[in-house]
């Protein structure tokens, strides 16, 4: 177990390290300067031009160029944004808390409906309610979320006003941005309208966040129902149920963490899914996270900005994989013994 | 000795696209309290089948038919469900071969062998019902042999030998000191030696408990030596029954006879010869013969055998046979 997570950190560090290294190329095939687009810094001003050429290594070659970059990047010193001229890692950490806030609570509701629902649909093989679930989740699963949430914007805020169009609170309530999480930040703020801030806040995101769970829910519905109809044909639920135990206790000891395995396997790669569809969502809802700014950033030619958002949306799957993959492992013994005969 | 098993007559039929197949047909077998019993039988015989109709595993599409299917006082047809899982839970237990896969692979062993002991025998409140658990485990896994106790209760199945694994599933399957034990192939694909240890394992356990065994297997050779009773069956019908040795020295099938002559007791076959064995092969479900279903592969089949053969009695030897080996003797 050590060795295979030594392994798999090694190979994170060799991916991110293939990740700056494209990265730092990109700002040599970008339009423009390679100095301006790396460091948000124009020849409009000579001074400072002058003086990030230096500290980059443009007056040596290309390794020293790229000893630089690595060493500014380390050091949190990812530029300025070309269109704010403000630092961009300054302005990642908002950003991020925004993101992971939405798909955090994404997530969450996507197993908190999905693997009840799965089991459901397994337990009920082949029966009416079986069929009104899978229908209804293949449906939902062939819907694109771009879609899906203006067809929601339109139900729930336009027609039914229930939920307000976009954006994550009314700034009228003047919550200061600490964290990012608008959730987090409220409970951190000295506001006294903290209550009504609140349910203010959760009304604007249960939309997008319905919206963003539901390919994963969909998903997991169906893997959590094929994982259990699986592990329900297994040898040892038939020896539970010889050996006289209740039917609760082989569901919920033997046939549910048996039917997580694949689940768990599954997160990991949902999570990807959930990173791509964050980014339409958030564009669609104005949610201020790292993805709606990615994409302004790309309708601005603000490649030190989109660098950072690559940079940061690409380590964080690679990260989340790597924690999924080692907690499939640690979890579950069969995937030791397979990593160990390998 | 009474009969705690009684089965007369069982006939599982299946409905398949060829029509309707008579997976067992009209099998009959009792056990009595503390016997050992065989059940001989070649692979798609139905004698797995049969342990399922006891137990009560039988997919519901499967037609199951009996004069009796008795164990002690209830009527294992009559009940439903529920009771009968109660009923079979209670007084019954099942080991099979590959152990290893009738164990949860992602719950440690001795989780596994705590939660099988059953609700009814522990007292206090919870730390102390848990603490009962772990010694009753404990001591289970001693009696069937296993020393080490602290390292095979915190072991993963796939940890385990198959020989330790096949001891866990006894230990488990005696938790609640049942009446039956059937064993479905128990030591296939396992060494002399450890399937050795796992026979005289079963048969210390029914002769200090009491406890009933039907032990089913494939060929003659690998029998419990403490073993009262056999039958062998054949493509679901019953061909012979009796005691072990009058089976063996005297057998009236000849089934049984070509199964002793194939089993190797008799090493006098003269090099370079045929091996003895039954011509053709084991029929499939679809195509099953009328009658004695042995009747084309039988030596000694003549026209009679296209009626299948009513079970005839001699002491406590039954055979179903239109002509036995050995002449009977009618007293009346």
């Amino acid at each position: 177990m050590l060795r295979y997570s030594l392994r798999r950190i090694v190979l994170l560090i060799v991916t991110l390290w293939l990740l700056s290294l494209l990265i730092f190329s990109l700002n040599y095939w970008y339009p423009g300067n390679a100095v301006t687009n790396m460091t948000g810094i124009s020849a409009s001003n000579p001074l400072a031009y002058q003086e990030v050429y230096v500290a980059r290594g443009f007056e040596d070659g290309i390794v020293t160029q790229y000893g630089e970059f690595i060493r500014h990047l380390l050091q949190g010193d990812w530029g300025l944004s070309l269109v704010t001229q403000q630092p961009v890692f300054a302005e990642i950490k908002p950003l991020l808390g925004a993101t992971i806030e939405l798909g955090l609570l994404a997530m969450f509701l996507a197993m908190v409906l999905g693997i009840p629902l799965g089991v459901y649909a397994a337990v009920q093989q082949r029966g009416p309610m079986d069929r009104i679930v899978m229908g209804v989740s293949l449906s939902a699963y062939s819907i694109p979320v771009f879609w899906l949430a203006q067809l929601f914007i339109l139900l729930f805020a336009v027609k039914l006003g229930w939920s307000p169009i976009s954006g994550q609170i009314n700034p009228l309530y003047a919550i200061e941005t600490q964290t990012g999480s608008i959730l987090i930040d409220i409970w951190l703020s000295d506001s006294q309208f903290k209550t009504a801030a609140f349910y203010d806040a959760l009304n604007h995101l249960w939309v997008p966040v319905i919206v963003l769970a539901m390919m994963p829910l969909t998903m997991l519905i169906r893997i959590m129902r094929n994982a259990v109809l699986d592990v329900l044909q297994q040898n040892y639920i038939k020896a539970a149920r010889a050996r006289g135990l209740s039917d609760s206790t082989i569901m919920f000891r033997h046939t549910l963490p048996n039917a997580m395995q694949p689940v768990v396997r599954q997160l990991g790669l949902q999570f990807s899914v959930l990173m791509t569809n964050i980014v339409i969502t958030e564009v669609i809802f104005n949610w201020p996270g790292l993805g709606s700014w990615l994409v302004k950033s790309i309708y601005e030619r603000d490649f030190p900005v989109i660098q950072a958002g690559l940079l940061i949306l690409a380590s964080l799957i690679l990260l989340v994989n790597l924690f999924v993959d080692l907690l499939h492992a640690w979890r579950y013994p069969q995937v030791r013994k397979e990593i160990d005969a390998e | 000795m009474s009969n705690i098993l009684d089965i007369r007559n069982l006939t599982i039929e299946l409905e398949t696209s060829a029509g309707v197949v008579k997976v067992l047909d009209k099998l009959s077998l009792q056990l009595a309290e503390g016997e050992i019993h065989t059940l001989v039988g070649e692979s798609g015989s139905g004698k797995s089948l049969l342990a399922k109709a006891i137990m009560g595993f039988i997919n519901p599409r499967w037609k199951i038919t009996a004069d009796r299917l008795w164990w002690r006082h209830y009527d294992l047809l009559a009940l439903n469900p529920v009771q009968r899982r109660l009923v079979t839970g209670r007084d019954m237990a099942m080991i099979f071969q590959n152990p290893g896969s009738y164990l949860d692979p992602n719950t440690k062993v001795g989780e596994q062998l705590r939660e099988t002991i059953p609700q009814s025998e522990l007292k206090g409140i919870y730390l102390r019902r848990k603490a009962t658990r772990t010694v009753r485990a404990e001591r289970l896994l001693h009696r069937v042999g296993i020393k080490d106790t602290a390292k095979v209760m915190n072991s993963y199945p796939q940890q385990l030998s198959e020989g330790i694994a096949q001891k866990v599933s006894i230990a488990m399957a005696i938790a609640h000191n049942p009446k039956l034990l059937i064993a479905d192939e128990p030591t296939t694909a396992m060494e002399p030696n450890t399937r050795n240890q796992i026979y005289r394992l079963l048969a210390k356990l029914s002769a200090s408990q009491g406890m009933s065994i039907l032990m089913i297997t494939q060929d003659l050779t690998a029998i419990i030596p403490e073993t009262q009773r056999m039958s062998l069956v054949y493509c679901g019908q019953l061909m012979e029954t009796g005691p072990t040795e009058k089976l063996m020295s005297e057998p009236f099938h000849p089934y049984t006879d070509a199964m002793l002559k194939m089993s190797f007791f008799n090493q006098d076959v003269a090099p370079k010869t045929r091996l003895p064995t039954l011509t053709g092969a084991i029929p499939t479900l679809q195509h099953m013969p009328i009658g004695c279903r042995l009747g084309p592969r039988c030596p000694n089949a003549r026209r009679a055998c296209i009626h299948q053969p009513r079970l005839s009695k001699v002491k406590q030897h039954q055979f179903a046979c239109h002509f036995p080996l050995i002449e009977i003797v009618h007293h009346d």
